[in-house]
């Protein structure tokens, strides 16, 4: 009797595992959750969803082999080394009916000429996120890199500024300060740039990607070096808080990183039709737009913008102005000896005191 | 003497208590502070309404029925219970076999292979186990970062359990063989009891590490496959909300519970020999 | 037992433990012992072995790397200073719980050594959590510490982000892996030895400096090596609430596996990083065990 009740269960949840499963990874909270419910419905299928929280991260499980994952969702730096390392399929554009959607700005850039693997996904940038009454108290710019670099705004916020603990957003910002491109690879002006930070670093809290959000939001840091969709969702949480003040996004003038994270196909997906099915369901305004709601990124679907909340879309942080755009530039993957070199640059930065 | 008393025992009910003891429990409560000062704040602020949970806000439940709803953290959880129980199972038998063993015998190649895994970078043996695994064409899952956990947890047992066998003397067990022992029977009621208390600190020891890691698991987890910490520090760079508070706080009471009805259902695995 | 029984117990007993170890470990480390000798890919992970020319890609250029730029060996050495704090603070606020535990009534014991614990089952991350809250500057800790130093003229100081908040973290982390091993080492002292020496006119000092402390010393020393050694390659804890100079070498070996992708470096530092702490436990345990013998023939 109980082998039939357990043969019985076991047919029973058959089914179920036989039922077709899409494996996206993905960064957290990165998709809203009501758009995964809708293509579950659509496709009659599962989403399982995988985290990292790096670029890098994924690259290195990658790098080492791993496989079952379907989607990918990396940035467009980080699209160059998997294409070039022969991680990715090939995607039928002819399954991509919606690829119409998005802006031809982010189509066919030197990251992946043609769009042969990747399709734009969500984007951010990299800013000033700062307590708008203390800045404003403190007589303190918030439209230029020169308040977390120059040591004469410094002092007036001494330790109560962080940065990004990334080698390549830091220099980025210290290039673009300094009046280069932020993916200048010259040797002397990556030195002039060491400089620069070495200098500020005495000014600064902490290298932090982590936690410098918390900190910003109950006011122990003024000034943080960020991602506008944090930036974002700190001055959310302020407000839902009830504190005093508010917390902006400052756009530095002299220009700052774009991120574009793109979807691509892993080459031993398990699943690429349904892998092409979502990529076609995300690229549809409607759902592409759910997540710039959720989280305040930016969105290079053309068609989303008659989803996204009006108080979004007036957000230049969000949405910049022709002239701002102008300024943003998607960083570019280094070479191995570049790396290296930056490497090296980045541990005696660290060290130096 | 009196039977059922060791000696020990009588001289304690003679003596006066210890001058030196009010320092000790001083020191000992100021070490039990020290370490529930965090806790208290974790289970606090579990009921925090604030997203960000950096600082007070006001009390809600809110967080506790979104982990109702949350399929996936509570797999999550239920696998890190999983994995970290059949390591340190396996974990601390190997251990133990391993700390008796370098105690016992002059061995060069077993304290080296015991003592790396607790030296050598996370993530360094989770990129090599990885790569081993994927050499081998062994499908990734929970059963990867099982593996994974039990090497780097062996060493970890098998050092405490070393520790306890330190000094300890020869003579009962010679007694128990003399007396027409195996060397199982010798082992399993002279051995074991005296080492019980290494092995449990072992024990605890490896389950803590397990339902903790990261990189490792990061690693060698397959596609689908989310325990507790990779679900949380996938959270660090947006918001690591209360329900992450939730789930630990809930997750800590689970194992306590679980721990002490384990406890109960096989007392004379885990009471020393002193009271038999 | 005759000679071939004693060979076949040696070999029960070791042997599971050993067979785990070198497929499981050894093996893996030992493919991330050859990576050291190897390229980077150009894109990440490792050039291939074998290459183009069919001539294999060996070379010591990482190890050569890791000699002629001194700023390694500089993290290297705050690493070393942090952990050997990490350990000595573990030991000093250890060894009074442990020792509690150890003398407390058989039906508390188990209960106390799993309040122990306890904590350690709630995740790492927001435990740190936990501390930056408690030291954060709007906190009683923080308002205290700094109100004194005001008080003596000296300006307020931060008690996140600085190795201040690093050490007292490093120390949280570790405390139960070196509780544990010392309970397990004074659970078996006989309180009998105390007392005898108590009647011979030993005070509470003498009683713990000459017969609980020398005894406890294995425990002593497991502990310290559990604490220690992982303490070495810690990153995460910098990274959350370290200041900006409180780098260790733990996060330079994440940099390369990650950032910079240049996987036979850190290869190298972490070999480099294991040996030392390997010769470190291995030093320890001679001066050890040489101390004991010279105890035991001499005092």
């Amino acid at each position: 009797m109980k082998r039939a009740l357990a043969l019985l269960f076991c047919l029973a949840a058959l089914p179920a595992l036989a039922k077709d499963t899409l494996n996206l990874y993905n960064w957290n909270n990165y998709i809203a959750p009501e758009t995964i419910k809708r293509f579950e419905e659509l496709c009659k299928c599962e989403v399982k969803q995988t985290y990292y929280s790096d670029n890098e991260e994924l690259l290195a499980k990658l790098a080492a082999g791993a496989k079952g994952y379907d989607i990918l969702v990396p940035t467009s730096n980080a699209v160059t080394p998997l294409i070039k390392g022969g991680q990715l399929k090939p995607i039928d554009k002819t399954k991509l009916t919606n690829l119409k959607n998005i802006d031809a700005k982010y189509m066919n850039t030197s990251f992946d000429q043609d769009n042969k693997y990747s399709v734009p996904y969500a984007m951010s940038t990299t800013i000033l996120g700062y307590n708008a009454e203390k800045m404003k108290e403190l007589g303190l710019p918030t439209d230029t890199w020169a308040v977390i670099f120059e040591p004469k705004y410094l002092e007036k916020v001494k330790g109560k500024v962080t940065v990004l603990d990334s080698s390549s957003e830091l220099f980025a910002a210290a290039l673009k300060y300094l009046g280069y491109s932020a993916n200048d690879t010259d040797e002397k002006h990556w030195k002039e740039a060491a400089d620069l930070i070495k200098r500020a670093k005495p000014y600064w809290a902490a290298f932090n990607a982590s936690s410098y959000i918390k900190e910003l939001t109950v006011g122990n840091i003024w000034l943080a070096h960020g991602y506008s969709n944090d930036i974002f969702q700190a001055n959310l949480d302020a407000q839902a808080a009830g504190r005093k003040f508010q917390i902006l996004q400052g756009m530095p003038k002299e220009g700052a990183v774009l991120a574009v994270d793109n979807m691509v196909i892993h080459k031993d997906a398990p699943r690429p039709d349904l892998a092409l099915q979502f990529m076609n369901f995300m690229l549809e305004g409607k759902n592409s737009a759910e997540l710039t709601n959720l989280i305040g990124s930016g969105n290079p679907n053309t068609d989303a913008v008659k989803y996204i909340k009006p108080a979004l879309l007036k957000n230049p942080a969000i949405f910049p102005d022709a002239g701002v755009a102008a300024k943003l530039e998607q960083l570019k993957d280094l070479t191995s000896a570049q790396r290296k070199l930056r490497g090296k640059m980045w541990t005696e930065i660290k060290a130096s005191r | 003497m009196p039977s059922g008393q060791t000696r020990s025992q009588v001289r304690v009910q003679n003596r006066p208590r210890n001058r030196h003891s009010a320092l000790l429990w001083t020191a000992a409560i100021a070490g039990y502070a020290f370490l529930y000062l965090p806790l208290v704040i974790v289970v606090v602020y579990s009921f925090n309404d604030s997203r960000l949970n950096a600082e007070w806000v006001g009390f809600t439940l809110d967080w506790y029925r979104k982990l109702a709803h949350n399929e996936e953290m509570q797999q999550a959880a239920a696998n890190s219970l999983i994995i970290a129980f059949m390591t340190s199972l396996v974990a601390t038998s190997l251990g133990t076999m391993a700390g008796v063993a370098m105690h016992k015998y002059k061995l060069r190649l077993l304290p080296i292979l015991v003592l790396t895994p607790i030296a050598i970078p996370e993530i360094l043996m989770g990129v090599s186990l990885l790569i081993f695994f994927v050499l081998l064409d062994f499908s990734l899952g929970l059963v990867s970062v099982t593996l994974a956990h039990i090497a780097f947890c062996i060493g970890f047992v098998a050092i405490v359990v070393r520790s306890r066998l330190a000094g300890m003397d020869e003579s009962l067990t010679e007694a128990a063989r003399d007396c027409g022992a195996s060397p199982w029977q010798s082992f399993r009621y002279v051995t074991l009891p005296l080492i019980m208390p290494g092995v449990i600190a072992g024990a605890l020891m490896a389950f803590t590490l397990s339902i903790d890691d990261f990189v490792i698991t990061f690693f060698t987890a397959g596609a689908g496959t989310v325990t507790l910490p990779l679900q949380i520090y996938s959270m660090i760079k947006i918001a690591v909300t209360p329900e992450v508070n939730a789930v630990s706080t809930l997750l800590m009471l689970l194992t306590l519970v679980l721990i002490v009805i384990a406890t109960k259902l096989s007392p004379s695995l885990l009471r020393s020999n002193q009271e038999n | 037992m005759n000679r071939r029984g004693e060979k076949f117990g040696k070999w029960l007993v070791s042997g599971p433990p050993i067979l785990y170890l070198l497929l499981f470990f050894a093996i893996p480390a030992l493919i991330m012992v050859l990576a050291s000798f190897r390229s980077a890919g150009e894109f990440g992970g490792l050039a291939p072995l074998i290459d183009d020319a069919g001539k294999p890609d060996l070379n010591v250029e990482s190890y050569v790397r890791f000699f002629t730029e001194p700023v390694y060996a500089q993290v290297f050495v705050k690493s070393f200073m942090y952990a050997l704090a990490t350990t000595l603070i573990c030991l000093l606020i250890a060894y009074p719980l442990a020792t509690l535990i150890a003398k407390s009534a058989k039906k508390h014991r188990d209960l106390l050594l799993l309040l122990v614990i306890l904590p350690f089952w709630s995740n790492f991350l927001i435990r740190v959590y936990a501390w930056m809250i408690v030291l954060g500057p709007q906190a009683a800790l923080a308002r205290t510490v700094n109100g004194v130093l005001g008080w003596m003229g000296i300006g307020p100081v931060s008690l996140l982000f600085s190795a201040f908040a690093v050490l007292v973290c490093l120390v949280y982390v570790h405390l139960p892996f070196m509780v544990l091993p010392l309970y397990a080492n004074l659970e078996k002292h006989d309180q009998a030895l105390l007392d005898a020496a108590q009647d011979l006119g030993a005070n509470g000092w003498q009683r713990f400096w000459r017969i609980t402390f020398p005894l406890s010393l294995p425990g002593v020393y497991a502990g310290a090596a559990l604490v220690f050694i992982p303490a070495l390659g810690i990153f995460a804890i910098p990274d959350i609430l370290g200041g900006p100079n409180d780098s260790l070498i733990g996060n330079v070996i994440k940099q390369q596996f990650l950032e910079t992708r240049d996987w036979p470096f850190g290869s190298v530092l972490s070999i480099v990083l294991t040996v030392a702490a390997l010769a470190l436990a291995g030093l320890a345990a001679w001066v050890g065990a040489r101390s004991t013998s010279r105890e035991a023939s001499g005092a």
